[in-house]
């Protein structure tokens, strides 16, 4: 069976990218999402970024500012 | 499932936490975490569904067949047999739906099949992914992002879906997949 179908293009960039993502756009327009478990978050997490796990993002949208750029990790 | 949300600018960061300071990206630049959005067919939904679910189970073989840990592979093994039972929802579904009778060699040799033509096989898809295979958390983090992959496809035909047995339908498996979810998640927490 393939997967291509099940993924749309979206934009990857690296670590080093995503601090020039929150230079150029400011830091206030910009979010780290961590969808990682609370348990991995609290072992590491960058510096002010949002938990909300995966399990738990469908129903958390709101929480979220469409208009945001958001680093998923 | 946020870029079928209304979220425009998304990015997903190539190598997560760990990669917070390499500058070098792990993985192509057009595989992302995002299923293609909204403008499908109830008919093409379901056939979309039905592939997602082969592909979801031949994942958790294989899974179930890497992993050292009794417990993952006690429930690698018992979510690779729920993915049948989604299968055969959807068929059913998909019967209903069309009017057409046919059987389920047939709808997977002649629906299902040429639509996943010029894709990746889940081999190559996890070599793409490169998750650590030593590394249950790994494993457990890849299934749990695929798992979200298939309850944004059914929460998103579910709104779509006017017609009331079949959005329960979509609505079912939804809610199985979350459950999937939640039970990945709990596992990832025991690491």
């Amino acid at each position: 069976m393939k997967w291509k179908q099940f993924f749309t293009p979206v934009s990857n960039i690296t670590g080093e990218e995503a601090k020039q993502l929150v230079a150029d756009k400011g830091a206030d327009n910009v979010v780290y999402l961590d969808v990682r478990q609370p348990k991995e978050y609290e072992n590491a997490h960058l510096p002010g970024s949002r938990l909300i796990p995966m399990g738990e993002l469908d129903r958390r949208l709101d929480e979220l500012d469409p208009d945001s750029h958001i680093i998923v990790y | 499932m946020l870029s079928g949300r209304g979220f425009k600018n998304i990015y997903n960061m190539s190598g997560g936490i760990r990669d917070w300071n390499k500058e070098i990206a792990v993985g192509p630049q057009d595989l992302g975490l995002h299923l293609f959005s909204g403008s499908e067919s109830a008919e093409e939904t379901i056939i979309i569904g039905f592939g997602l679910e082969e592909g979801l189970r031949e994942f958790y073989l294989d899974m179930a067949a890497q992993v050292d840990s009794p417990e993952a592979k006690n429930l690698f093994a018992k979510l690779a047999d729920i993915e049948i039972h989604h299968q055969e929802h959807l068929l059913k579904l998909y019967r209903e739906s069309t009017g057409k009778n046919v059987s389920l060699e047939d709808f997977r040799s002649e629906k299902v099949q040429p639509s996943m033509e010029g894709g990746l096989t889940t081999q190559q898809y996890l070599q793409l992914y490169n998750p650590d295979l030593g590394s249950e958390l790994d494993i457990l983090s890849l299934a749990l992002s695929i798992e979200a992959q298939a309850l944004d496809l059914y929460l998103r035909a579910a709104d779509r879906d006017t017609d009331q047995s079949s959005r329960a339908v979509l609505q079912q498996i939804a809610n199985e997949e979350r459950a999937h979810m939640a039970r990945l998640a709990e596992l990832i927490d025991t690491l």
